[in-house]
């Protein structure tokens, strides 16, 4: 049993490091394709970032992911079988996230650990007894995150491009509306945390504590933002390089909620199977809802770490290299459009994907006109792949729970 | 392996980078003319071929920007702009550098000896059209700056109004094009009929090049402010 274990927490490693490695690449590659981060500095935001929204929001998702796809009770006279399941939908979604980066795909975590669950329900408790309702809300959700993302983005660049890169003054421009921008994300990053988020830390805020607590948190930052664009020397002449600039701090922020809220959103979707697995150890029970240990989610954010470390930055690189046109303006308006979006999903316990909305916030930037071309031709093929992720990572998933309880069963 | 990232491919390549480059080349074509028409009249026909090689050079150059241009411009690629207002400001711009070709071909087809009471005016109408082209490569120079400004604000309007500066020097262009035609028919008599043909082909191409530089100028306005 304990090699078993063993093997899991490798499995979750290994998941892990796909993460690092596609997953998150996906999210800081904007901030690097702009300048606004440098390769290190993203590997960096990404590792502190990530591990702060897995750990600080991060279990929301988790239950309802694993619950809300298979019940549990059915497998409450079968835990083992549970275990096995739990692995190996780790694994198949772990070696189909592999594939996807190899070929250079952006597809889904959280589809992949969904995909994965129901390989594995089909050949245990068969077709009647997965969760079709929440299925539907995955399908749902290839046309409603691009789509919130992309809209979000979309009228965030709109909101700059018309108040601030063509006004008369786009430096002066900048220095009157950024602060407002900053403090807009100050607010809805702190009411994801605040807003009934701190259950881990025993800080669970009711509304009308949070809310004005998030306003306040909100007025600081954006204040501050005004008071140090006020003290630095105004270049002169008119030019939108200086107002990139400028930008290019503010896209740090952003950078910082886009792993924030995938951390939140992916890393604890990710990990949750092996929450599952070592409460069935512990315990010898099922439930709808296993804790998720600090130390797993911990485990989980090495496992990121490394995956950047070693692969993650190649496509970091990669897609930084290619996307010049991502200037720091479009970068903030496409992180700030994603990272909402998923933040506002993963409150609200759907399972969408952080690599889906973002691809629709780079097009909702692209529709404002701040895009020099947009691909149009790749959406299919990235529409594709996200279609072929559930199937693919089921059907993987199969094949690693034959294998595995071929070893243990 | 080498894998291009999905999300790096929905980036399109930037067509306004190799528009300005093909501005600059067809601009290099253009200040050809000048010492193409000094050498011509001083009847220099050496140099003269010398510069026709290096105009047809120039203007192959050009040409395979274009058409790179065009070929990397699928349907599929949505850009910021009108597609078609672009492709009608390429084939403007063009068409500047195939008629400074032509002007480089006529020269060297036949050694025309031109009336000297003629050849201060040719190079005045000379340095007028290729005025109107470095006003036009002002503003076209712009062209990826302005993509970074969503196309408007304080550079659009500089563009603005450097193609109204445009507008202007063909203008001015076409009237020594015009005083210098009726010069030409005041020494006639010294000119055998094909001679004047030709001198007259000679002024007409010249200022085509800044008709052509106007009607660039023109759809780049287009362009800008078809949004």
């Amino acid at each position: 049993m304990l090699t078993f274990i063993l093997l899991a927490l490798a499995i979750g490693l290994f998941m892990a490091w796909n993460i690092g490695a596609n997953d998150v690449a996906n999210a800081m590659g904007t901030s690097v394709g702009s300048g606004a981060l440098t390769l290190k500095q993203a590997v960096l935001v990404a590792a502190v970032f990530e591990f702060g929204g897995a750990v600080l929001v991060g279990a929301h998702v988790t239950s309802t992911i694993k619950g809300g796809i298979l019940a549990p009770e059915l497998f409450s006279k079968t835990p083992e079988i549970f275990m096995l399941g739990m692995a190996a939908a780790l694994l198949g979604a772990a070696i189909w996230l592999l594939v996807a980066t190899v070929f250079g795909l952006p597809v889904s975590t959280t589809h992949s650990i969904v995909g994965a669950v129901v390989g594995f329900g089909v050949i245990t408790v068969g077709w009647g007894n997965v969760n079709w309702e929440t299925m539907g809300s995955i399908v749902l959700s290839w046309v409603v995150s691009p789509l919130c993302g992309g809209l979000l983005a979309f009228l965030t660049f709109t909101f700059i491009s018309r108040k601030i890169i063509l006004a008369d003054s786009p430096y002066d421009a900048t220095v009157r509306w950024a602060p407002y921008l900053v403090a807009l994300v100050g607010f809805t990053l702190s009411l994801s945390i605040l807003y009934k988020g701190l259950k881990n830390l025993n800080l669970d805020l009711p509304f009308m504590t949070a809310g004005p607590a998030c306003l306040a948190i909100g007025a600081i930052l954006g204040l501050s933002m005004r008071a140090w664009l006020k003290r630095r020397h105004r270049p002169t002449g008119f030019s939108v390089v200086a107002v990139e600039r400028l930008f290019a701090g503010l896209q740090v922020i952003t950078a910082c909620y886009v792993a924030f809220a995938h951390g939140a959103n992916d890393v604890a979707n990710a990990i949750g199977p092996l929450a599952g697995i070592l409460q069935v150890y512990q315990d010898g029970t099922l439930a709808a809802k296993a804790p998720v240990p600090i130390w797993i989610l911990a485990l989980g954010g090495v496992g990121i770490v490394v995956g950047l470390a070693t692969y993650g930055y190649k496509v970091i690189m990669t897609i930084g290299h290619q996307i010049t046109s991502m200037t720091p303006t479009r970068g903030f308006s496409a992180e700030f459009g994603a990272a909402t979006t998923v933040l506002a999903a993963s409150r609200l316990g759907l399972p969408i994907s952080t690599t889906h909305t973002l691809v629709g916030a780079v097009i909702g930037v692209g529709f404002a006109r701040g895009l020099a071309a947009l691909n149009l031709r790749v959406i299919r093929n990235i529409v594709t792949s996200w279609i072929i992720t559930i199937p693919a990572a089921g059907l993987i998933s199969v094949i690693a729970f034959y294998a595995l309880r071929h070893l243990f069963g | 392996m080498k894998t291009v990232h999905a999300i790096a491919e929905l980036f399109g390549r930037s067509p306004f980078g190799p528009l300005v480059h093909h501005t600059q080349k067809v601009h290099e074509c253009v200040r050809e003319v000048k010492p193409l028409v000094e050498a011509f009249l001083r009847g220099e026909y050496d140099e003269v071929e010398r510069l026709y090689d290096r105009i047809s050079d120039l203007e192959h150059e050009a040409d395979t920007i274009k058409r790179d241009i065009r070929t990397h411009l699928p349907k599929s690629l949505y850009l910021p702009v009108n597609r078609a207002d672009m492709l009608k400001y390429l084939k403007e711009q063009d068409a500047i550098a195939d008629t400074a070709e032509d002007i480089a071909v006529l020269l060297t087809i036949r050694r025309t000896q031109i009336p000297v009471a003629l050849h201060d005016e040719i190079l005045l109408l000379t340095d007028k059209v290729i005025e109107t082209s470095d006003l036009l490569v002002k503003a076209a120079s712009e062209l990826e700056r302005l993509q970074a400004s969503v196309f408007g604000g304080k550079g659009a309007q500089q563009v603005s109004d450097q193609i109204a500066q445009v507008n202007q020097g063909e203008y001015e262009a076409d009237k020594v094009q015009t005083q210098l035609s009726r010069h030409l028919y005041e020494v006639e008599d010294d000119l055998d009929p094909i001679s004047a043909y030709f001198v007259m082909k000679l002024f007409r191409l010249l200022g085509e090049i800044a008709n052509h530089a106007e009607n660039t100028g023109d759809s780049l306005d287009m362009m800008l402010s078809n949004q």
